[in-house]
């Protein structure tokens, strides 16, 4: 049996992350959770992710892009691809936020809800076998 | 730094060394810090070094007169409390110190208690002024803030549920037969309309609040109507309702939110073809003249009564209609209105029942942009 593919989810809402779990796990991942970026970031060294999924607006309007830079910054982050969620509409006061362009990369930005055969189909796209 | 510990700091600018000593000597005695100048320039210097609670200010002095010292000091440390000192006290020079921002007076000679008691009054004048400024700013924080955080708190929720819903259809969908999955399919529905009109409402309460971003800039309404067009084509297609156009030649160009208009039109669009029967025609017109550019989109709908018609652009106000498949958020005229508004137009709706209804957009014609055109 191959081993299953890592994925990493960071988000501070619980609901969220076991739904996603629950998905990802239906399209034969193996699913780590992590509830604030801290946590995130320990959880990123330890157990060496294909992915990882994190929210851009934890805590604090920015947590989420501070993980972001922690996760690039070690060994293994610097190519394994990152997805950033939001549920920011794009209307808001964020709606300029723009990243400066020496910014890390961001492999896919996600908009809350997301549909599940989207959401498999794109991470297959990125780490998929084929 | 000196003379900032936690006793209030007293100021005093008076050009006699004797009342300057005496002053000194009372306060500092009623646990004050009292710092002294002789004239105005002095006391102006060590005002801004070290921020008095109170200033007492002489109104005769050589060189800078205490009014003008006031003026300066009352403009420059926030939240002094100023005190004038006066030898003759006129009314009239009283009410000029008031009207320079004193508040209050004190007629030479004065006995200690007098300066006591006005001190202890103008420091507490002082705490519910800071006090009333403090409240006021959580307040307008608040306000500022209500928004942003309706829109995280209120969204996740319901973000979160639509998530459990789609989960729910990839674990479990083939272990449920036919009504589960409609009941399903129909909470998604319905979620996806309160998180519309959450959307929607924001927006509006964003038009109110001024924090919603509006870029005015030099925009083409018949550009944005092409593109308005082009999305709202594939709904058309789907519905069998064509859309006809007649837009004038050589419109100018206007101020205005190419994004926000966009929605505006996209708006009208889409009620158009929720109320245009199958095989109808929606007719979009932009005109212009030296007054007024003038946008119409109508269809051959059932219109709406005239009972209804004034209160349809009001928020959650809907025309109840049979054939209405898809509910909206019952916001969305209320939005055209206000971003009609936020650009000096107006919006207004003519109809007639079984036969249609036209949505008038009307934007002052913008004279400058006029004569820059080729």
């Amino acid at each position: 049996m191959a081993v299953k593919k890592k994925i990493l989810l960071i988000d501070d809402d619980k609901d969220f992350l076991f739904a996603t779990k629950l998905i990802l796990e239906k399209g034969g991942y193996e699913v780590f959770m992590a509830e604030d970026g801290k946590s995130g970031v320990e959880k990123w060294k330890s157990i060496n992710p294909d992915l990882a999924i994190i929210d851009m607006m934890m805590e604090t309007w920015g947590e989420g892009f501070s993980v972001l830079n922690k996760i690039r910054a070690t060994d293994t982050g610097k190519d394994t691809p990152l997805f950033m969620l939001s549920a920011v509409d794009l209307q808001g006061p964020y709606g300029s936020f723009e990243p400066p362009p020496e910014f890390p990369k961001i492999n896919r930005v996600l908009h809350k809800p997301i549909k599940a055969d989207e959401l498999l189909r794109i991470i297959a796209q990125e780490i998929g076998d084929k | 730094m000196p003379g900032k510990t936690d006793k209030p700091l007293i100021l005093i600018i008076d050009d006699e060394e004797p009342l300057r000593d005496g002053c000194r000597q009372v306060l500092e005695k009623s646990g004050y810090e009292v710092l002294t100048a002789e004239h105005g320039a002095e006391g102006i210097k060590i005002a801004r070094e070290h921020m008095p609670d109170v200033a007492f200010v002489d109104l005769k002095m050589p060189n800078m007169s205490g009014m003008e010292v006031m003026e300066i000091l009352s403009k420059d440390i926030p939240d002094i409390i100023l005190v004038m000192i006066t030898g003759y006290a006129s009314i009239l020079s009283a009410v000029e110190a008031m009207q320079k921002g004193a508040y209050d007076y004190l007629p030479k000679p004065f006995s200690p208690d007098q300066l006591r008691a006005i001190t202890k009054r103008a420091l507490d004048h002082r705490a519910l002024k800071i006090e009333a400024k403090k409240l006021k700013e959580e307040k307008e924080m608040m306000e500022k803030n209500f928004i942003t955080f309706v829109s995280h708190e209120m969204r996740s929720p319901l973000v979160v549920v639509r998530q459990y819903f789609e989960t729910l259809k990839e674990i479990a969908s083939d272990k449920f037969d036919k009504d589960v999955k409609e009941i399903i399919e129909r909470c998604n529905k319905r979620l996806q309309n309160l998180e519309e009109m959450v959307e929607h409402w924001l927006d509006i309460s964003r038009i109110g609040d001024g924090t919603f971003l509006q870029k005015k800039e030099k925009v083409n309404l018949e550009s944005i109507m092409k593109r308005a067009i082009e999305e709202m084509t594939p709904l058309c297609q789907k519905r069998g309702i064509t859309i006809k156009t007649e837009i004038s030649r050589n419109l100018p160009p206007l101020m205005g939110d190419e994004e926000s208009l966009m929605r505006v039109f996209t708006n009208l669009i889409g009620n158009a073809t929720k109320y245009t029967p199958e095989g109808g025609a929606i007719d979009i017109s932009i005109q212009s003249d030296n007054y007024y550019n003038t946008v119409k989109v109508a269809d051959s709908g059932c219109g709406i009564p005239q009972d209804k018609l004034p209160f349809i652009c009001e928020p959650f106000f809907r025309v109840k209609g049979k054939n209405e498949k898809e509910r909206g958020s019952g916001l969305g005229l209320a939005f055209c209105k206000k971003i009609m508004e936020s650009h000096h137009g107006r919006i207004e709706i003519l109809s007639k029942e079984n036969e249609g209804t036209t949505c008038i957009l009307t934007f002052p014609a913008d004279i400058n942009a006029k004569n820059n055109q080729k």
